[in-house]
């Protein structure tokens, strides 16, 4: 299955140089992020990552976000965007509705 | 009434910007054969801001891009064709190469991954609405984003959603 996805994630706990392979973490929630085709970026762990790209699941039900677009967002405000994305999931749904 | 959004940048959501109304023009020039309007607002002139995540571009022609802001995703064209097109054959050519100047500038700021405010003309292209830009700034700041979606459900609410009638 295919879904485009817009994350914002909390941290990066670990990076593989050889698979570029990125592990992410929310809360109790963890993903991997396929970085192969993003370019001039340093990952470093702790660091916040927005990335945008297509979500697969693999037939093991593993899930693995393959990045099209990253970028450091170390310095955002987690709990405003946390917020703010509530407000907006609202805001979409009351214009559907209207 | 409606609201009168004309000759202002609304400042949209995505979501918001592709879900607009086309009309037909019957009386318009042929750059302007479609009207939008957004519940009952007429609009011509937009503000969004995502990060470019598709770019294609034709030197000397154009550039197409796409601003995904997290709640759609907007084509966007930048016309390059200033020093070719008839459009501008009357004008200045001192006045075309300056403007030239500044689309080919805009044009080099867009880069897969960065984050934009893009200013432009809601136009139609093959039934899809999309944004012909006049002006780029590229955001740094990690909040730009979160900011701006707080700043357009505000306005939606505001200023451009229609008054509810009175009982």
């Amino acid at each position: 299955k295919k879904k485009v996805h817009h994350f914002i994630l909390l941290r990066i706990q670990e990076y593989s140089v050889e698979t570029a392979i990125a592990t992410v973490v929310d809360g109790d929630s963890k993903l991997k992020i396929d970085t192969q085709h993003l370019r001039d970026l340093s990952f470093r762990t702790g660091s916040i990552f927005q990335f945008i790209g297509e979500l697969l699941i693999h037939p093991d039900n593993e899930a693995v976000l393959q990045a099209r677009v990253g970028r450091n967002v170390d310095g955002i405000d987690l709990n405003l965007y946390h917020q703010s994305l509530q407000l907006l999931r609202q805001f979409q749904a009351d214009h559907i509705r209207a | 009434m409606p609201p009168n959004l004309h000759n202002t940048h609304v400042k949209l959501l995505a979501f918001d910007l592709l879900s607009l109304t086309q009309t037909p023009n019957p009386h318009s020039s042929s750059s302007d054969t479609i009207s939008f309007s957004r519940r009952g607002s007429p609009l011509s002139r937009v503000e969004i801001l995502g990060t470019v995540t598709f770019r294609d571009s034709k030197p000397g022609k154009f550039l197409k891009f796409s601003i995904d802001d997290g709640t759609g995703c907007v084509p966007c064209i930048l016309w390059l064709n200033h020093m070719t097109s008839p459009y501008f054959s009357r004008r200045r050519p001192q006045d075309v190469r300056l403007i030239a100047h500044v689309a080919s500038d805009f044009a080099s700021l867009i880069k897969i991954g960065t984050v934009a405010r893009v200013r432009g003309r809601v136009t139609g292209y093959r039934g899809s609405v999309q944004v012909t830009v006049s002006d780029v700034v590229i955001e740094r700041d990690p909040n730009v984003e979160t900011l701006h979606w707080l700043d357009c459900m505000r306005l939606a609410r505001k200023c451009y959603d229609p008054l509810p009638h009175r009982k």
